[in-house]
């Protein structure tokens, strides 16, 4: 276990290491730069095996429990076996049960008192101020390590298929979507190693952010991908959508961000450390890790109360004597659980929210959720490989990796808000993809849409559910992308308009492709065995049918949601496929010039097939399972019910879902929406074409309305963009007529002073003492070049004479300074 | 002692005593035999000399890093062995190191010269080396010589330009006519005090100094200026730099390296040798009252050069005051020295950096920026002489910071001359003209010449700034502490103000050759080239040191001032 941080320390930095090397030697490598792509194929394969080592050491120490599918009927046993495969934490496994709120009920689970077991500690301080420190810390449990392992081989197959994908850029190109200032078609050199330096940039930043320790580098990191996600989207430079794409993308971010920081201000000032140890400690303390406002917190909140303590004691009174007087007050008035007004919510409760939300809204810019998903459609101006992996696959995902990560310190009223903006924009972003036609934008609402899943699961305490679905769904997301780019290779377009029937031309892509589209509608055998999509949707599935039954109101809205956007997702999943694949070829040009990809391209297409089909399988005989890896890194007091202080709802606790009076209903439930979505798609675009047409006409303002995209982009012009105009209109003239006028004056009359100074000080007296020393300098440098003659009798005599001199000259001296030798 | 006993006592010494410190020298001997045999037995075909040399090299450094702790003299007293010798036998063998590596990356020598090249290199280095440890008059002669004459050679390295053959001729000349001086003045000494051992010279002259006439003294003072001029020779210090200009413009730029860097650094080592072998006495030599040494008049009139530390007599130790005695003694001596040197470092310095000005050719400009160097690198000898007697710590952190000095100087003038060499490759030519518009063609080249240029003026960050500093605050220190004490040494203010304005008048003809390589306008008749990638990483990789050097340079600082804590 010691070696983990070594190891995936490395795996951390060998894309950066093939980062350096293309950035400074990039051109020049062989083969037009097309070693540039080696250098970064075996930086991240490396990264790779590294992972995988690491996951066989974690396996070793770490081999996860089997599920307790029926939780209730165990629960007995449960407070028996007590965590045997959990050396590390056994000090707690024993500990009661506790929890929180109402629904504390008779459930004993072995869980709740326990702190999953992990490999965290510190590379590097970097600063220390007093007790405050800020390093580079490591943070390991099998939540980094599956995501490690995720990342690095999507990443691997993703490298291997941009070789072939990208392969037009090893030559001059001529960019036929771009055109400069006369109307010509853009020439330019080919970019092939600048991509994949931006690659292996990337891949760095990435892993950095899932190894991260403290909330301050997950913040950098998060920066850094969002710089890579910046450069490759813009990588086709010339092109004014592809810059613009870029910069909506990286302004929309800069707004998220701004709440992380405000949350990152929050826990700073109030908890003094940004380690996830600490903070966690500090939010749900052993032994029960029940969720409380941390002291920290109180106290900044309850500062009045503070200063009056002080003045009570008086100015002589130690800081120890302080803190104690503080304690005890804070004790016995109950400062944690009654506020300023005698009631609940008690002091810092308000803060520790507020620290949530703030963290959080760095997660919905990162993982373009509502309302600041706007970016992520227009973000596919990318290649295609980036968009299979920036933005589907990794960095978006990092915003629910980073809401997992930090799930045991949001409040409920945190969770809620998550859960309402994870449900929005997971129905929202599903009506849009109905209707688009661009085959890359379907699967960026699709992305969209299936983040607003993950969200949702989080938000209503199905944390597994989440990031399950994250792991699964970076697998068939981007097997889906790079299909579709390798349709978009063959008959160059995005537009589904444009193609129809290339499964004859293109059997690999289409068939691998339909097990995406299967796996993203999770589609199996109810009860029996089915897709990597199965298991997560169904779990998320469970979670909102439980939480439905906890909270009929809300929760109903959550669960009804989340079920209708899987019957929307199944539904424009398979008219995609159907508009791709199947039916006549709808522009016969393009269609003849389609072809298969090149076996670069293929080959990570089937492997990433074969995980989306299988990754969330159960290993036979075992109790290793994806869902059972993840488990162990559920965080601390994660399974306590937890409930609401300012909304009045209950959080059940996940192994609750696995009742079979929700499961049945949940599965029976996704397994039905799955199938009408697939048969509506399969009825107007393959029995039916023409009821497409028709039904669009019928509902023409919906449909008006999903085109536009909810006209999300023209509210926010309206709102924010053309208001910013006016208001930098407005400031522009003023500074020209007023500011400039200013400054031009003083400028002028500056500059008349200086000419005049310059005049008089500069060129007579300055420049005329200089000039006279540069010039008895230079006269005198080249006439002692005059001496040496290169005459060689010469410069032997120069020996005697030389000595002589310097013998008469020293007696001199000796005699005027020293007075004699 | 009779003959047995003599020869015993000699096989001792030799065996047991001088040979475990010897092992670089004697490593340095086998390759050059080893290389020799290639030459002689035709093998030249199939060996690529250049590995053997690269080997021999490393094996030398390696071993060259550990020594004993103590200060010990070895092969009866000829060589003295401490720090200091282990610090710059280990920079001369690194330099030989990264020297090697140079030759092999610019090609030249072809194969064919390979063995007699690194034979003369090697030679020259193991000269060096005796420079860097001598402790005895003739030692001092023979080191010089076993340096100077392979260098003569390597100056004809070029066999076919007539430029070549014409520097090696003026080269040897010259250096015969210093030699010849040099021992002149080496004859007198040992003929006026009856021993050539530095530190009984030194034992000797504190004795009686009280009693020499004044006919004596003055033959004493012009006998150490003369051996003077044969380090002034090495050290190409003027008024002795004739031979300087000449032989740098003839020779290839790799053999100017070796000139500019180990020869000048074993030549200021020598230098700090000698003045302070003659005007200081070393730990542990003289722990008795000066007045009861006798024993070395009566080892001398035995007919023996052999004039040891290790005789009881000597080497005893007792309470210490006899050494603070002699030290105290030889004030005169250190003071007369301290004025010489102060005297010629002002006018190198100043004569240098003058001549600079109108040169054409890089490498005589590089020549002259030698020059100035050396004369900045000599102006630590002045305060360390001066301090010796008043301040000993002091002392020791003046002769550190010539040692930092030598230090960093071996990246700047190694990484300048290598990049003359290697841009003759590519454009056949050194006229600084030539480098016009180079930032073009070969970025990081000039990039990396650019910062050795600032580094040479002396600019911070770089590290030129440093042994720059260092010397200058040596200067500074000197003159405090002395006026402090009361003792007058307005020649140590005077260096201080001369070497800033020299500092200030030679930023001009460093920046005029960044000026044309960056600003000037790229000749349209340029032929493309590429430098080649081992040659440019091999410039930056001597660049970063100059760079990254100021973040952190205290451990050079303590392993300077180790080295220089044995030497008085």
């Amino acid at each position: 276990m010691e070696s983990l941080p070594v190891l995936l320390g490395l795996a951390v930095l060998a894309p950066l290491a093939s980062f350096f090397v293309i950035l400074l030697l990039g051109p020049s490598l062989g083969h037009g730069g097309k070693s540039a792509a080696y250098v970064a194929i075996g930086a991240i394969v490396l990264a790779g095996l590294l992972s995988f080592i690491s996951l066989g050491i974690w396996l070793a120490n770490h081999w996860p429990e089997a599920p307790h599918d029926d939780h209730h009927a165990a629960a007995s046993e449960h407070a028996g076996d007590a965590h045997e495969g959990e050396s590390q934490n056994a000090k707690s496994a024993h500990d009661s049960h506790a929890s929180e709120g109402v629904a504390g009920d008779s459930h004993a689970a072995s869980h709740h008192g326990s702190t999953p077991p992990k490999v965290s500690g510190e590379y590097y301080v970097l600063a220390k101020i007093g007790d405050l420190q800020l390093s580079i810390s490591y943070y390991i449990d099998s939540l980094t390590i599956a995501m490690f392992c995720m990342v690095t081989l999507i990443a691997s197959c993703i490298h291997v298929y941009a070789t072939g994908y990208m392969h037009d850029e090893l030559h001059d190109i001529t960019d036929h979507e771009a055109h400069t200032a006369d109307g010509e078609h853009v020439h330019r050199p080919g970019r092939f190693h600048r991509f994949f330096q931006y690659l292996s940039l990337f891949c760095f930043s990435m892993l950095g952010l899932v190894l991260a320790g403290n909330v301050l580098m997950v913040f950098v990191f998060w920066e850094l991908v969002g710089i890579c996600s910046y450069f490759l989207i813009g990588f086709y430079i010339e092109r004014k959508s592809a810059t613009n794409a870029a910069n909506k993308a990286f302004i929309v971010n800069r707004v998220g961000d701004f709440g992380m920081i405000i949350g990152l201000m929050a826990i700073w000032s109030s908890l003094g450390t940004f380690a996830f140890d600490e903070l966690f400690e500090a939010v749900r303390p052993g032994p029960s890790h029940v969720l409380q406002t941390p002291d920290g917190m109180v106290y900044a909140s309850a500062q009045d109360r503070v200063r009056d303590i002080a003045r009570e004691l008086g100015p002589d009174a130690t800081p120890d004597q302080l803190e104690t007087a503080i304690q005890e007050r804070a004790t016995t008035e109950n400062w944690r659980n009654v506020g300023p007004d005698g009631k609940a919510p008690g002091y810092g409760y308000w803060l520790l929210i507020v620290a949530g939300v703030g963290i959080f809204c760095g997660c919905v810019g990162k993982s373009a959720q509502f309302p600041l998903h706007v970016w992520l459609p227009d973000a596919m101006e990318g290649p295609t490989p980036v968009s299979a992996l920036v933005h589907s696959a990794t960095m978006v995902a990092a915003g629910v990796y980073l809401a997992a990560r930090f799930y045991p310190f949001f409040a409920p009223e945190v969770l809620f808000v998550i859960a309402i903006v994870g449900a929005i924009t997971l129905f929202m972003a599903a009506t849009i993809a109905i209707t688009a036609t661009d085959i890359k934008r379907v699967l960026a609402y699709s992305t969209i849409s299936q983040l607003g899943y993950m969200m949702l699961a989080i938000g209503m305490g199905g944390w597994l559910a989440g990031v399950m679905h994250l792991v699964t769904h970076a697998f068939f997301k981007s097997l889906l992308f790079l299909c579709s780019g390798s349709v978009i290779h063959a008959v160059h377009t995005n537009e589904m308009p444009e193609m129809g029937g290339l499964i004859k031309k293109m059997p690999w892509t289409a068939y691998t492709m339909l097990i995406g589209c299967l796996a993203i509608a999770g589609a199996g055998i109810p009860f029996v065995i089915g897709l990597s999509g199965y298991y997560s949707k169904d779990a998320i599935l469970e979670q909102g049918h439980l939480f439905m039954t906890t909270n009929p109101g809300w929760g109903a809205v959550f669960f009804w949601a989340a079920a209708g956007g899987a019957a929307i997702t199944a539904f424009y999943m398979f008219r995609m496929w159907y508009m791709t694949f199947l039916g006549k070829p709808r522009n016969h040009h393009r269609y003849d010039h389609a072809h298969e990809s090149p076996w670069s391209m293929v080959a990570p297409l089937v492997i990433l097939a074969v995980f989306a089909v299988g990754v969330a399988w159960p290993i036979p005989f075992s109790s290793l399972r994806l869902s059972t890896l993840l488990e162990q890194a559920r965080p601390a007091g994660g399974l306590n019910d937890m409930q609401g202080v300012l909304v009045n709802m209950v959080w059940p606790n996940e192994h609750d879902s696995h009742a079979a009076s929700h499961v049945i209903p949940a599965t029976l439930i996704a397994f039905g929406t799955a199938l009408s979505g697939i048969l509506l798609a399969t009825m107007f675009y393959v029995w039916q074409p023409h009821l497409a047409g028709e039904v669009r006409q019928q509902f023409s303002p919906i449909h008006r309305f999903l085109v536009n995209k909810w006209w999300f982009d023209e509210l926010y012009d309206w709102i924010f963009v053309k208001p910013t105009h006016v208001v930098s209109g407005v400031a522009a003239r003023f500074d020209r007529n007023w500011i400039d006028w200013i400054v031009d004056g003083s400028a002028k009359v500056t500059r008349r002073f200086a000419y005049g100074w310059e005049w008089l000080a500069d060129r007579v007296v300055v420049d005329g003492f200089v000039n006279v020393f540069a010039g008895w300098m230079y006269s005198l440098g080249l006439a002692t070049r005059r001496v040496q003659r290169g005459n060689l009798r010469e410069y032997v005599l120069f020996i005697l004479v030389g000595a002589l001199v310097l013998f008469v000259v020293i007696s001199i001296f000796r005699v005027t300074y020293a007075g004699g030798s | 002692m009779n003959l047995t006993e003599y020869v015993n006592n000699v096989y001792h010494n030799t065996v047991d005593v001088s040979m475990p410190a010897f092992g670089p020298e004697l490593v340095i001997c086998a390759t050059i035999v080893l290389m020799l045999a290639v030459r002689l037995f035709n093998w030249g075909r199939r060996v690529d000399v250049s590995y053997l040399a690269f080997a021999g090299a490393i094996v030398g450094f390696v071993l060259a890093l550990y020594g004993p702790a103590e200060r010990t003299e070895i092969f009866t007293g000829m060589l003295v062995y401490d720090k200091f010798t282990l610090f710059m036998r280990a920079f001369l063998l690194l330099f030989l190191i990264l020297f090697v590596v140079l030759t092999k990356l610019s090609g030249i020598p072809d194969r064919e010269d390979g063995p007699d090249i690194y034979s003369l290199v090697f030679g020259a280095t193991l000269g060096m080396c005796l420079m860097s440890s001598a402790n005895h008059l003739f030692m001092v002669f023979v080191a010089v010589e076993m340096a100077s004459v392979p260098s003569y050679a390597l100056a004809g390295l070029l066999k076919g330009r007539r430029q070549s053959s014409e520097a090696a001729l003026k080269y040897a000349i010259y250096g015969a006519g210093a030699a010849g001086v040099m021992l002149y003045g080496i004859s007198l000494v040992a003929g006026l005090l009856n021993t050539a051992h530095m530190p009984t010279i030194a034992l000797e002259l504190a004795r009686r100094y009280a009693e020499f006439s004044s006919s004596q003294l003055m033959v004493l003072a012009l006998a150490s200026l003369m051996i003077l001029v044969g380090l002034a020779f090495k050290l190409s210090a003027v008024p002795f730099h004739f031979w300087c200009p000449d032989v740098f413009e003839g020779a290839a730029a790799e053999v100017n390296a070796f000139l500019s860097v180990a020869s000048k650094a074993a030549a200021l080592a020598l230098l700090l040798r000698v003045i302070l072998g003659v005007g200081a006495v070393p730990p542990g030599v003289a722990d008795e009252p000066v007045a009861v040494q006798t024993a070395p008049r009566q080892h001398l009139a035995d007919g023996a050069l052999y004039v040891m530390a290790q005789d009881p007599a000597v080497a005893a130790e007792t309470s210490g005051r006899g050494r603070e005695e002699a030290v105290a003694q030889l004030t005169p001596v250190r003071n007369y020295m301290g004025w010489l040197v102060a005297f010629v470092a002002a006018i190198t310095c100043t004569f240098g950096n003058l001549a600079a000005y109108g040169q054409t050719n890089i490498k005589r400009l590089l020549a002259y920026s030698t020059i100035a160097h050396a004369g900045y690198m000599m102006m630590a000898a002045p305060p360390i002489l001066t301090l010796v007697g008043l301040d000993s710590s002091r002392a020791h952190d003046a002769a550190a910071a010539l040692a930092l000095y030598i230090a960093i100087y071996l990246f700047m003038n190694l990484g300048a001359f290598a990049i003359v060499a290697f841009l003759r490759n590519s454009l056949r030519s050194e006229e600084i003209a030539d480098y016009a518009g180079l930032v073009h063609r070969a970025p990081w080249v000039v990039i990396c010449f650019s910062i050795i240029l600032f580094s040479l003026v002396g600019l911070p960050p770089l590290a030129g700034f440093l042994g720059k500093f260092a010397v200058f605050a040596a200067l500074a220190d000197g003159y405090v502490v002395a006026s402090q004490a009361g003792v007058s040494a307005s020649h140590l203010l005077w260096l201080l103000v001369i070497g800033g304005v020299n500092t200030a008048i030679s930023l001009f003809y460093y920046v005029r050759v960044v000026k044309v390589m960056t600003i000037d306008p790229e000749p349209e008749s340029r032929t493309p080239f590429s430098v080649g990638v081992f040659p440019v990483a091999y410039v930056v990789l001597l660049t970063i040191p100059l760079v990254v050097l100021i973040f952190s340079w205290n451990f050079l600082n303590e392993w300077t001032l180790q080295a220089a804590a044995q030497l008085f």
